[in-house]
């Protein structure tokens, strides 16, 4: 018997700006809806459906925006589902924020028992787990103090600390693991692995694809609601990260809810060019590589900068921005706006990355939209370049070809 | 092992009402997060419950003592304050209660719990100041030369009626003040007219006859008669009292109905 059965699971929303429900007393006692009830729908989930068995630790990766993190409220009874069903053999524990349901004014010992009852202990069982989850997070000496003097990674060690010593049968994870120092979340993935190996059933959401490859045998991969593949982790993180994939290198965004922006700018299309102006999905290190972003701006009158990240597998290798350019300060006109950045040939290090892109302003400082993994491309390199003649393995983010000069005596 | 069916239909009402069977340790916590907080940090602690319903029997008893209101032979100032030691409670209650899903709208939207333990969580706190304040009240009493008698042994068994009409309207009033944000401003008000509704000030006997026979459909009517004959070992009116016990079932069973029509939801109306 499996443990969650995810069947044709559909969930629509209505957008909030144009909820027809009644907000307060005028709109109540208006005879007619008012006209915006023409409510716009947005389906987050559509026709999703998937097993998982116990003992499993099984990934659910996808874009933001995807509907993994609906999929997950679902599966813990936050939100009803609009059609299809789910069928969870056993007790479910969720960790869909870390530290949800803590009190800054509490003291550390007090937040454990307040949280682990939240997520369903009885007080037996949290005092029976109390030693073990404090020698976990690591906080001993903190432990009578209000949690609003902890340090940002003390507070994130004991929120985990309480929620991975839960034991449910189920336990629904959402992008927790990258919390804290590289020592915490290390010790958080071995957690994970060990909760799975008990025979519990793990659903977990993650960015970081070697997160799931290294803790999941199978996987799902939802993007604007649907599953897109399904199956080993291995072909679902490849499918994810579009290698062989038909828009591999370029991303177009049209109208609707999916394209990222606000009221004033809005994302049209991110794309991996080389110097031609071709698409490229795999692109030699050796030659100078551009980013183009395509945006439209829909109201005159900001200064608008986009700014770029590139990521490997192992995390972010550069950012950038256009911050510097001449026009960053004037504002900008309404239209549709192209810049590229060009990457100088001999910077990046072989390998899939990825692209994010971002649009900010100043005063005051706001971000308008940040699309991760917007594209993806495969960088490969040829014999010249950095490496020579060298044929070890290069650890590093980036490899420029940098001047070497010598002395001898 | 518990097999749990997720759809479009929600939870019946039955198996709503037993998950609350097992929510013991989530109330006592969240209750006790709610005294720790309130009395953490305050110089006067706990004696505000006191100080509470004692500032306005002074102002009251002061004035209306010389309107000369009938209370039988109880002297006026200790039967406002007899009057005021559950009403506070009660109405504190229900306006501490009413935006507690607002309030906790991070909570409500990243963990699954059984909701109506928040608001619930809320009154329990609050009855530990009703319970300071009835100790203050029969220290009063005494004083006035009323008491101690047998009947006050019965006060707990008032309380927890108190406790569970406050917990209904509490319920009630979060899962409205959820819904229409308006209901938030309107449940200090709505508050303020229940007590000047209810028996605080005056006696049931100045109540109009054609309405006194139906006095005790305010389930607060009763639980201060109730109140009062516990502690002035007075004959209590039973017809009163078997009225409000009516009027609090039908409050519960509305509050409850109320409830599990939104909880389905409540995450998205937030």
């Amino acid at each position: 018997m499996s443990a969650v059965r995810v069947r044709n699971l559909t969930k629509e929303f209505t957008l909030s700006a144009h909820r027809p429900a009644h907000r307060n007393f005028k709109d109540l006692f208006r005879s007619k809806p008012p006209a915006s009830a023409t409510s716009a729908r947005f389906l987050a989930l559509e026709d999703v459906s998937f097993e998982v068995e116990r003992g499993e630790v099984f990934g659910i990766i996808g874009r933001n925006g995807a509907g993994k993190s609906t999929l997950l409220k679902i599966l813990s009874s936050i939100l009803r589902p609009t059609k299809g069903r789910v069928e969870l053999n056993g007790r479910v524990g969720s960790l869909l924020e870390v530290g949800a349901g803590f009190h800054p004014d509490l003291t550390g010992r007090e937040n454990i028992f307040l949280n682990a009852a939240i997520l369903g202990l009885k007080h037996s069982e949290i005092i029976r787990k109390l030693d073990e989850i404090v020698a976990f997070s690591g906080v001993e000496k903190h432990l009578d103090e209000p949690v609003k003097h902890y340090s940002s990674g003390m507070y994130m060690r004991l929120a985990f600390a309480v929620a991975a010593h839960i034991e449910p049968e189920i336990l629904l994870i959402d992008e927790v693991l990258a919390v804290g120092d590289a020592d915490f979340q290390k010790k958080s993935i071995q957690r994970v692995e060990q909760i799975g190996q008990h025979g519990q059933a793990v659903l977990l959401v993650s960015h970081n694809i070697q997160t799931v490859l290294r803790l999941c045998k199978r996987a799902v991969y939802l993007d604007q609601g649907r599953v897109v593949s399904l199956g080993n982790a291995d072909e679902v993180t490849a499918s994810y990260l579009k290698i062989g994939g038909a828009n591999r290198g370029s991303r177009r965004y049209h109208d609707g809810v999916y394209a990222p922006g606000d009221g004033i700018v809005r994302l049209r299309g991110v794309r991996v060019r080389d110097s031609e102006g071709t698409t490229c999905g795999t692109l030699d290190i050796g030659t100078r590589l551009g980013i183009e972003i395509e945006f439209e701006v829909l109201e005159s009158g900001t200064a608008l900068f986009p700014s770029i990240t590139i990521h490997s597998e192992r995390g972010p290798v550069l950012w950038a921005t256009d911050a510097g350019t001449t026009w960053h300060g004037s504002p900008r006109s309404a239209g549709r706006y192209m810049e590229v950045a060009w990457i100088p040939e001999n910077t990046l290090s072989d390998g899939v990355l990825r692209v994010a892109v971002a649009v900010h302003s100043f005063r005051p400082p706001r971000t308008h939209f940040v699309e991760h993994d917007a594209v993806v491309f495969h960088a490969v390199e040829t014999a010249a370049g950095a490496r020579g003649r060298f044929t070890g393995h290069i650890e590093s983010p980036v490899r420029p070809l940098l001047e070497w000069t010598l002395e001898h005596e | 092992m518990p097999v749990t069916v997720i759809d479009h239909s929600g939870k019946s009402l039955w198996s709503s009402f037993s998950e609350y069977r097992h929510t013991g340790t989530l109330f006592l916590f969240l209750a006790l997060r709610d005294i720790r907080l309130r009395y953490r940090q305050t110089v006067f602690g706990v004696g505000w419950a006191v100080v509470q319903p004692l500032l306005p029997m002074l102002i009251f008893a002061s004035v209306f003592s010389r309107l000369h209101v009938t209370t039988g032979t109880l002297p006026y100032p200790l039967y406002v304050l007899s009057g005021f030691a559950p009403w506070i409670f009660i109405g504190n209650a229900v306006t501490g209660a009413s935006p507690t899903f607002v309030n906790n709208f991070a909570m409500i939207n990243k963990i699954y719990f059984p909701r109506a333990v928040l608001p619930m969580a809320v009154v329990a706190a609050l009855a530990l100041d009703g319970a300071v304040a009835t100790a203050a009240l029969l220290v009063v009493s005494t004083w006035y030369g009323y008491g101690p008698v047998w009947s006050w042994l019965l006060l707990p068994l008032v309380g927890l009626a108190a406790v569970l009409v406050a917990m209904a309207a509490g319920v009630a009033a979060a899962s409205l003040t959820a819904v229409l944000r308006d209901i938030k401003n309107v449940v200090p008000f709505l508050v303020q007219l229940w007590m000047y509704a209810s028996p605080v000030l005056y006696s049931v006997e100045l109540i109009p006859a054609p309405l006194r026979r139906f006095a005790g459909f305010n389930p607060v009517t009763g639980v201060l008669s109730a109140f009062r004959a516990c502690l002035f070992a007075t004959a209590p009116d039973w017809s009163l009292i078997a009225q409000s016990f009516v009027s609090t079932l039908m409050l519960i069973a509305c509050a409850a109905a109320l409830f599990h029509w939104l909880e389905a939801d409540l995450a998205e109306r937030v």
